[in-house]
């Protein structure tokens, strides 16, 4: 397993080099932020100053060097918008989209499981229709008009909520359900997809002949060799949650790493765009990786050849 | 679990997600991280903005995100423009006079304290000046208000102040008004994200990403005011800056449209911003005067003003709003009179003009409330007085490189679409920008207006007045470098709990000391 750790280690520094360098060509490419930073009727000489002060006057492989060098002693530049530590303002707003993130998914998986185990008991029966009607509604909304339906409903009209903001539990409901929808929209089809079919394995037959209980047949059986495809699938709406993230946070005013993102993309602030990128490049590699693992725990077919099978501990008597 | 197994499926299931959910929300104790969950305080007036101030450094408060903190609640200028009448009134300076051709002399206000406890004296405010206009700094204020030019600063005692020009300049005072004074403890290689004013407020706490918290402080030389708190939050969507009033979570919004749903907790104010076209008047068609004005026959200001936006902003004739130093009250906006348009337009083309070149209509997105449809508007009314127009929505980045010389280069001509506030108060700060043939955001103009336009500049008095108002008439007899459209209006939200009335700079600098709870 750690051989196998190694390599994925090694195989996901590549791609983000060339995310790195591929934000920072882009970012430049878009033209001198000087005249944003300064004001329009500034002079040729003072646009001068400002361009050589933060080293945009330099080629770009020069200024792509620094920055590596820079990288290396982890320093990530200065913030040309607020002159703070590029790297301290993107760690400072990663926790709060980690937990909106974290939560959000969680909760996506559990209800998607309830929901899809639900509709695959009795495929094309009505508690399979309405749920499918439920997650193909929830998987299509846009979140932005949701979440502005929603601040009207909830804390205009009934005033149950808060609009927006992160003070107090209550904060969190409709940013975590706005988020929520689409990655439970889609899951819901993945998991009832995979338990119908599970359900119809000789296995299963052979387990409810023994007598077993329906909850403990759907949950002990067919659940462990329907989950992994949800989790895989799972795995891949958590780095799609980043988009969201952008939506969710700019209207509720979250102080994460997509409202981040998006303010130093309209300020060409490079340096925390950067960092910003990095950090949840990172972020994702490493979700990735936990989620291939997850899937080889899970699933024998795919189990590298150096995991050795774990021995099941022996079910205690109910 | 194995007590699961006695609950009907799927009723058993549904203890999962509750208690995992639980466990999430429990794991982080419901706080979000790099926040601060506490609750405000009973006397604090809770103001929402469209977004956070990427600093509070005084030499930067021109930029409005910052100076609607900054300005006349943390730090106080020597000397301020009253937004009502536009007339100069004494704050940290009581008295001021030209002492020579070049020479302002300055009294200062005696028994003023910075927050930190230090006097405020002749001392302080020269350093001020040296730090935000003669320093490497790259303070935002020093090329919104002063250019190139350095000044020479002397403190003759504790009380009094010299400032010399490097030419004569009969408005020095009123761009004194833009430097808000500092300490001389303030760092001079560095911008200071947190600085220490004379003020009413001093900064108490700042949660980046979150919040700002200003409180009141002992030392203060005037009035004690209201509120003995402001907490300033941020939304980038203005519907839910407006929802955050109805719903009691905020008690002033900035920056509302007349589609956020605010009712009446929203209070209209003349905000000083004028729309307007900027005509490129050296590529054709446009470098045909004729076209010009057909542009400005064609569009239907008072059709916009209505049905765009609900008759609450003024059809425009000029670049600057009533109340500006230089505005011509003689002159009223184009008529709209299609077939003129069309009429000027067969006369260009008759004449050689090749009418049938493509304008590009140059608009920034989101730049303020129906941006989009006034655009698409613009584009179908100079349709119809026969010319051809494509309309390119750019973000502010992009847009900023057709509004600021080096112009961007574009296949054919230009009608860039341009929302312009005179904060200052005076034409000059208008003028010289945008009509100056050199200016940064001017495409063109002729040697007999620049001549005009520098007169006015170096008058003062009643003979400056008149000389930006035939500047402004001539622009339109002679130059037609604009289609102007409206002066805007804003509008703010407001609690009922709150008595405040905004003004043409509430946008720029909102005074926390005009608040009062409504009794």
């Amino acid at each position: 397993m750690l051989n196998y750790l190694r390599k994925r280690i090694v195989s996901s520094a590549l791609p983000l080099v060339v995310v790195i360098v591929g934000v920072f060509a882009l970012a430049r490419m878009t033209g001198n932020p000087a005249s944003l930073y300064l004001p329009l009727n500034a002079t040729q000489q003072m646009r001068d100053d400002f361009t050589a002060r933060n080293g945009l006057d330099q080629p770009l492989l020069v200024q792509m060097a620094d920055y590596f060098g820079g990288v290396l002693r982890l320093d990530f530049g200065q913030s040309l918008r607020t002159g703070q530590d590029a790297a301290a303002m993107a760690l400072r707003a990663f926790p709060a989209t980690l937990q909106l993130a974290a939560t959000t998914m969680v909760l996506a998986v559990l209800l998607a499981l309830v929901v899809g185990c639900w509709a695959a008991l009795k495929p094309n029966g009505v508690a399979d229709r309405i749920s499918s009607f439920i997650s193909m509604a929830a998987a299509s909304i846009p979140d932005f008009w949701l979440a502005i339906v929603g601040i009207w409903v909830f804390a205009i009209t009934l005033g149950w909520l808060p609009t927006s903001g992160v003070s107090g539990a209550s904060a969190w409901v409709l940013p975590i359900a706005t988020l929520l929808l689409r990655p439970f929209g889609v899951l819901v089809q993945i998991v009832r997809g995979s338990m119908v079919s599970a359900l119809s394995e000789p296995y299963i037959k052979l387990a409810r002949s023994r007598g077993a209980g329906e909850f403990r047949v759907v949950t002990r059986h067919a659940l462990r060799n329907a989950a992994a495809p949800a989790l895989t699938v799972a795995g891949d709406l958590t780095v799609g949650l980043v988009n969201g993230a952008v939506v969710v946070e700019t209207i509720f005013g979250w102080p994460g790493i997509g409202k981040l993102m998006i303010d130093s993309i309209l300020q060409r602030d490079f340096a925390v765009l950067q960092a910003a990128v990095l950090l949840t490049a990172v972020a994702i590699f490493t979700l990735n990786i936990l989620i291939d693992m997850g899937y080889a725990l899970l699933d024998a077919r795919v189990r590298p050849v150096t995991v050795k099978a774990r021995v099941r501990p022996v079910a205690a008597k109910a | 679990m194995t007590s699961s197994s006695k609950l009907p499926f799927p009723a058993a299931l549904l203890k999962w997600p509750a208690l995992a959910s639980v466990a999430v929300l429990g794991l982080s104790g419901c706080s979000v991280a790099n926040s601060d969950a506490g609750a405000s305080s009973s006397n604090a007036v809770r103001v929402v903005l469209g977004q956070e101030p990427p600093t509070l450094e005084a030499c930067e408060s021109n930029l409005t995100s910052t100076g609607v903190v900054v300005r006349s609640n943390v730090t106080e200028p020597l000397i301020e423009r009253n937004p009502q009448t536009g007339e100069l009134e004494p704050k940290l300076a009581t008295e001021w006079k030209a002492t020579g051709d070049k020479e302002w002399t300055l009294k200062l206000r005696e028994g003023v304290k910075f927050q930190d406890g230090t006097p405020f004296n002749a001392e302080a405010a020269a350093f001020t000046i040296n730090r935000a206009v003669n320093s490497k700094l790259g303070c935002n204020v020093e090329g919104y208000v002063f250019g190139d030019a350095d000044l020479k600063v002397k403190a003759v005692d504790a009380t009094t102040l010299t400032v010399t020009t490097p030419e004569a300049d009969p408005i020095l005072p009123l761009r004194l008004s833009f430097l808000e004074v500092v300490p001389t403890s303030t760092s001079t290689t560095e911008k200071v994200r947190e600085p220490i004013g004379t003020g009413p407020y001093k900064i108490e706490q700042w949660d980046a990403g979150q919040k700002i918290t200003l409180s009141t402080w002992d030392g203060y030389w005037g009035d004690k005011p209201a509120y003995a708190k402001a907490e300033y939050q941020w939304r980038s969507e203005s519907s839910v800056r407006a929802a955050m009033i109805t719903s009691g979570e905020a008690d002033v919004a900035m920056g509302l449209s007349p589609d956020d749903n605010i009712g009446d907790l929203g209070v209209d104010y003349p905000n000083n911003e004028t729309v307007a076209l900027r005509l490129d008047a050296n590529v054709a068609p446009l470098n045909d005067i004729r076209v010009r004005q057909a542009i400005n026959y064609a569009i239907d200001k008072e059709g916009i003003v209505n049905s765009l936006y609900q008759g609450k902003h003024k059809v425009a004739a000029q670049l600057v709003p009533q109340g500006i130093v230089g505005h011509n009250d003689a002159l009223k906006g184009w008529p709209f009179d299609l077939d003129k348009a069309k009429s000027l337009v067969a006369e260009a083309k008759a004449a050689g003009v090749d009418t049938s070149k493509q304008i590009s209509l140059v608009v920034r997105s989101a730049q303020f409330p129906k941006i989009t449809e006034l655009g698409q508007v613009l584009q179908e009314q100079l349709s119809q007085a026969g010319l051809n127009v494509k309309l390119k929505m750019l973000e502010t980045s992009q847009h900023l490189t057709y509004q600021v010389r080096p112009f961007a280069k574009d296949d054919g001509a230009v009608a860039l679409m341009t929302q312009h506030g005179n904060q200052a108060g005076d034409a000059a700060f208008t003028v010289d920008q945008y009509m100056l043939s050199t200016g940064a955001q001017s495409y063109f103009g002729t040697p007999e207006f620049d001549a005009m336009i520098k007169k006015a500049d170096a008058a003062s008095g009643d003979e400056r007045k008149k000389d930006f108002e035939e500047v402004f008439a001539y622009q339109n007899d002679k130059v037609v470098q604009f289609a102007h459209i409206s002066h805007q209006t804003g509008i703010i939200g407001k609690a009922k709990s709150v008595n405040y009335t905004p003004n043409s700079s509430s946008g720029d600098e909102l005074r926390v000391s005009e608040m009062t709870p409504a009794s």
